[in-house]
């Protein structure tokens, strides 16, 4: 190779290739007589560079571009041919009157040279075709799949695919040859050579087969099992791998989308387990462990192949393997705990990233004596591995802290030192935030995790960051013990940051200043004075506006400071949209703000606690689904909640009952095709129950007058006051029945209800449209109703366990057997029972015979509860628990035994 | 037979033009409204048997006639509406244009006459001989030269290079009069 043409290709490979350049080299060249094989081939490589390198022209250049690579036609040197296909495929989607070259690539379609001009033809075919005339290639690309050339055959199906979306219908009707292709053995002609290589016999064109009749018979379940039964069958000549690993993602696909066929289906994956194909074995174990809940015994074949995946010679092997297992340790790990010697043997594993996934995998099935070891080992390679894996480690540790408070030590030494060491944004972002959630729900850890923070902020360099700490130092530092030492190094923030982080630096020492230590609030206004002096406005107003409100009275500035409760940010979002899209009128009255509902702190971290421990135990790509999910459905709630609070506020006999302290969700009182459709919602008040029943007449021909519901509780503590009936339900709508009760205060009686409608049945004349005169009154029995401790308590969040369980007294004890076919669902229906939150979690059993269920709640009127639950399995006997309850007042222990004994 | 015959004799004039010119390339523009008989044309020129059953060209494609020292490169442009726009592109540079007419179809000479006429305006036609081809003379409604002149208005182009004649390539009538005048045209535009 001459200096001269290294140096050509050496301009190609740095991508500095001029564009204007090439395109004029290109139109003189391509238009030359006579063509220059060579020189173009190469010209055409400068284009293909360019155009692959994001490089794009203007439809016009690309069409002048486009025509002059079809001059190229008229000579036959193979290679150059092969690179106008390439380049006609690139210019395709740019360049207009592409159509202009269907009938010269057709020539080279029906032409004799199998290895170059066939199968490139095809490809190029189907990308310069539109949707009028691929009728018209119909018969070309029938032949073309089934040839026996698996170059050409391939090419065609590649192609096909293709062309699905602009005809769809077209293509649908090569099923029969495609199908044929699947199942055929093809092999290249006999001498054909590629590069160095002769090749014999090859099945790749069955992957793309299959891939195309998967797109042709997707619509089409029935057709879809039928495929998959004759392929998988012993008898099946599927042989490539490729293919029988995307039927077995088919399979997936199908499972996923229709439970009732996964019996059948898993027999077939199971069977691929021992397929003699390495791939093939990998892709079965990792689809069998993703199926949605998974049984111990259906698992456990695929975790053995796994197994053996791991101490595999090959890299590759032992990465898909121990990946695959790290996904599924969230789910059941358990299952996998007896592969943690293997396992650990991939600690030290020369491949990072296998490292990375192995102690992620034996963070989730360890337990908590393993916790340090484990660490320390981490942190032994922690430098060596890229950002994305430090993150994987990182959330791994933030949800282990959650799950085992008691470690807090030593997960905050790991999360502190990863947070010195060197990292990116995205990893420093997830650290803060691990620590962030240990100072929230692990609080025996705050002192020392604030600690860390404030040396981090001491030299940050993202700013977004500072902020964000600065904000959770300003909520924090004020309830520690030593304020001072957090002031300190907030306003070091304050004399050497930028206006962003000084602005909120000084908002943060502003919530010093609500303290009852006159010394601190000394110097706080001190601090906030000289920021007065700042350069920036933004830090200036707000020094100005905490000085004001500081020197309010107290109550009053804490309302300003630290409000302790938020608005609910998605309702007030949805709010202001409506009201900025309203017309001129609307802005002539302001925003109504007292209409958004707001949530205390204490309520925001529930939900937030739920979301997050919930995430953890879904495999990755559910997690955020789970995330938006439970955030549309909170929203959802909230603006019912709204609702009730605002109709009931309007009816005069509601009046004086204060606040709902809990609407419980609606329930049905009768089938939903029933000429009365009844549902009912529970409302507490302090000292008054109020049940709202919800009527909807379906008849045509009839009204109802004097709609009542008599409601008997048979707990004689729930006593009736009186019903506000509906006077007139006409055909075919919906009212609403009230009955109110009162509750004794501090106390919480369970009881059913027995539920009656009562009403005046008038018909409609059809001849006036008048009902008649007279009706006769009638009684229709609905479903009763009953009222429990899931409508007493509300789910809270608490820090610590033992810590509420050690100062709460009422000791209660109860064993029942339960209805459930294993622990999961027992933890299920008692978490909905008693609706309380599950703590530690506790709700996801690590072993399949015993587990115990910590609870935490509190009552309407905020008693503090405990519950404990020991549950054991066994497959004679079922679900066996044991209850243990403690509680500040007598009346909620009692009400969580009851709820079990009624 | 008869194309046989034929063949026979382009070799003979090939052989006696090989002895007047060496080694040369003429690009040739095949165009003319769809069903004309462009491509038609080309095949017989290649030696292939004319069939009836000839599929309309989409787009274009390029066919070599070479023979020796001589290589005819054709352009066979398709002739449906949607490809006219794009004739002009290939004839920039061409040593001649050949434009093919149905000379039996009568329905098509208003169009034949609008297209030619457009095409011939623009620029890069200007000092490209032009031959003009009444195709499809076996059939009896077919026209002559005269009234194919008169239809397509050429008069006005006196002092342009064009010819015009009268063809079958069915029956193979009047092709060695195409490929002389395509020869003879070799040192006209470049
Ligand atoms: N009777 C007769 N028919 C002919 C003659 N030449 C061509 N044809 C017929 O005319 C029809 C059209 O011929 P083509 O050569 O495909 O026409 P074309 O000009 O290439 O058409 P496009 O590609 O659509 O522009 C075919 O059915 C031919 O058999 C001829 O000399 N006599
Ligand atoms: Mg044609």
């Amino acid at each position: 190779m001459s200096a001269l043409t290294y140096k050509k290709n050496d301009d190609i490979e740095s991508g500095s290739l001029d564009k204007m350049t090439v395109f004029q080299d290109c139109m003189s060249g391509f238009n030359a007589s006579p063509i220059m094989p060579k020189k173009c081939r190469l010209l055409l490589s400068k284009l293909a560079h360019l155009l692959s390198s994001g490089e794009t022209f203007p439809a016009d250049e690309a069409t002048a571009l486009f025509f002059s690579v079809t001059k190229l036609f008229q000579h036959k040197d193979p290679s150059l041919r092969q690179m106008v296909y390439v380049v006609i495929k690139e210019l395709a989607p740019i360049a207009n009157d592409v159509i202009m070259v269907t009938s010269s690539i057709m020539k080279d379609v029906q032409g004799s040279n199998e290895l170059i001009y066939k199968p490139n033809a095809i490809r190029a075919l189907c990308r310069i075709i539109d949707g009028s005339i691929v009728q018209g290639i119909e018969r070309l690309m029938k032949t073309a799949i089934v040839d026996k050339n698996p170059s050409i055959s391939s090419a065609a199906l590649v192609s096909s695919y293709q062309l699905l979306p602009i005809a769809k219908d077209t293509v649908r009707r090569w099923a029969n040859e495609t199908q044929e292709c699947v199942v055929a053995q093809k092999s290249f002609p006999p001498g054909a050579l590629l590069g160095n290589y002769h090749i014999g016999v090859s099945t790749l064109s069955q992957y793309h087969a299959l891939g195309l009749l998967y797109q042709i018979r997707a619509h089409d379940r029935m057709a879809l099992m039928k495929m998959v039964q004759q392929l998988s069958g012993p008898s099946t000549s599927l042989k490539s791998s490729n293919a029988i690993i995307m039927l077995i993602r088919f399979i997936s696909r199908i499972i996923s989308d229709d439970q009732n066929l996964r019996a059948p289906l898993y027999v077939l994956l199971e069977n691929w387990l021992r397929h003699k194909s390495d791939m093939v074995n990998l892709e079965a174990a990792k689809i069998i462990l993703n199926i949605k809940g998974i049984s111990e015994e259906e698992a456990t074949p695929a975790v053995n192949v796994l197994q053996q995946f791991l101490s595999s010679p090959r890299t590759v092997y032992r990465f898909a393997a121990i990946r695959a297992f790290s996904k599924f340790a969230m789910v059941q790990p358990v299952l996998i705990s007896h592969c943690n010697i293997e396992i650990e043997n991939l600690l030290s594993d020369t491949n990072r990233s296998i490292a990375t996934y192995a102690i992620t995998t034996l963070l989730q099935t360890g337990n908590e004596t393993s916790v340090d070891r484990l660490l320390t080992q981490i942190n032994g390679f922690m430098n060596d591995i890229s950002d994305d894996f430090k993150i994987i480690i990182i959330e791994a540790v933030r949800s282990l802290a959650l799950k085992f408070p008691t470690k807090h030590v030593a997960m905050l030494k790991f999360l502190a030192d990863c947070l010195r060491d060197e990292g990116g944004i995205k990893v420093k972002t997830t650290i803060v935030e691990s620590i962030f959630d240990m100072i929230k729900y692990v609080p025996d850890s705050k002192d020392e995790a604030l600690g860390h923070l404030c040396e981090f902020i001491e030299d940050c360099e993202f700013t977004d960051i500072t902020v964000r700490v600065l904000h959770m130092l300003g909520v924090e530092g004020p309830a520690t013990s030593e304020p001072t030492m957090y002031i300190r190094y907030i306003y070091n923030r304050v004399v050497l940051e930028n206006a962003v982080i000084r602005a909120s630096a000084v908002s943060a020492l502003a919530k010093f200043a609500l303290t009852d230590d006159k010394e601190v609030r000394d110097s706080v206004v001190v601090l906030l004075r000289r920021c007065l002096e700042d350069v920036t406005d933004e830090v200036r107003d707000r020094a100005a506006v905490y000085l004001k409100v500081i020197g309010l009275d107290k109550q009053v500035a804490e309302s300003y400071i630290n409000p302790g409760k938020d608005y609910s940010l998605p309702v007030l979002e949805q709010e202001l949209a409506q009201y900025v899209s309203g017309d001129r009128e609307q802005f002539s009255t302001p925003f109504d703000m007292s209409t958004i509902p707001q949530i205390t702190e204490e309520q925001a971290k529930a939900n937030d606690f739920k979301i997050k421990s919930k995430a953890n135990h879904e495999p990755e790509a559910a997690k955020a689904d789970i995330a938006k999910e439970q955030m549309e459905r909170a929203l959802k709630e909230e603006l019912t909640q709204q609702t009730y609070a605002s109709t009931l506020a309007s009816i005069a006999q509601f009046t004086d009952y204060g606040k709902i302290l809990n609407s419980s969700k609606i329930v049905q009182l009768s089938e939903s095709e029933t000429e009365f459709v009844v549902s009912a919602v529970k409302h507490l008040f302090k000292d008054h129950l109020v049940i709202q029943y919800d009527i909807n007449n379906t008849l045509k021909d009839t009204i109802l007058e004097d709609v009542s519901v008599i409601s008997i509780p048979d707990n004689e503590d729930i006593v009736e006051e009186f019903i506000i009936p509906i006077d007139t339900l006409s055909v075919e709508s919906a009212g609403t029945v009230y009955v109110s009760f009162v509750r004794p205060t501090g106390e919480y009686p369970v009881t059913g209800f027995e539920n009656n409608l009562k009403f005046t049945l008038k018909e409609i004349d059809p001849s006036s449209g008048e009902p008649e005169e007279d009706g006769f009154e009638d009684e229709y029995q609905i479903e009763s109703l009953s009222l429990s401790a899931s409508d007493y308590m509300i789910p809270t969040y608490a820090g610590s366990f033992v810590h509420q369980w050690d100062e709460l007294r009422f000791d209660e004890t109860f064993s029942i057997r339960i209805d459930a076919a294993d622990l999961q669902e027992a933890c299920t229906y008692l978490i909905e029972t008693l609706n309380m939150m599950p703590l530690e979690s506790s709700d996801v059993p690590v072993s399949t015979s015993q587990n115990t269920l910590k609870l935490f709640g509190k009552t309407v009127d905020g008693v503090k509860t405990v519950v404990q639950i020991r549950m054991i399995y066994s497959a004679s006997n079922g679900v066996a628990i044991k209850i243990h309850t403690r509680a500040q007042e007598e009346a909620a222990s009692a009400l969580v035994i009851e709820t079990f004994t009624n | 037979m008869a194309t046989i015959s034929i063949y026979s004799w382009f070799q003979s004039v090939y052989n006696y033009l090989l002895s007047l010119f060496w080694s040369t390339e003429l690009d040739v523009t095949l165009l003319g409204l769809q069903n004309a008989g462009k491509t038609s044309l080309l095949k017989v020129f290649i030696g292939e048997e004319f069939s009836p059953d000839s599929i309309p060209t989409v787009g274009f494609a390029m066919k070599r006639v070479k023979h020796g020292h001589v290589t005819l490169k054709c352009w066979d442009l398709g002739g449906q509406p949607r490809f006219r726009s794009m004739w002009e592109r290939y004839c920039r540079g061409v040593n001649c244009v050949v434009f093919v007419l149905d000379s039996a179809d009568a329905s098509t000479f208003e169009t034949a006459k609008t297209e030619l006429n457009a095409l011939l305006s623009k620029e890069a036609l200007v000092g490209i001989p032009l031959l003009v081809l009444g195709n499809k003379n076996d059939l009896p409604a077919s026209i002559g030269t005269e009234e194919i002149i008169n239809i397509l208005q050429l008069e006005q182009y006196k002092d342009r290079d064009i010819s015009v004649l009268s063809i079958s390539v069915k029956e193979g009538k009047g092709l060695p009069g195409v490929l002389s005048w395509l020869i003879s045209r070799k040192n006209s535009n470049k």
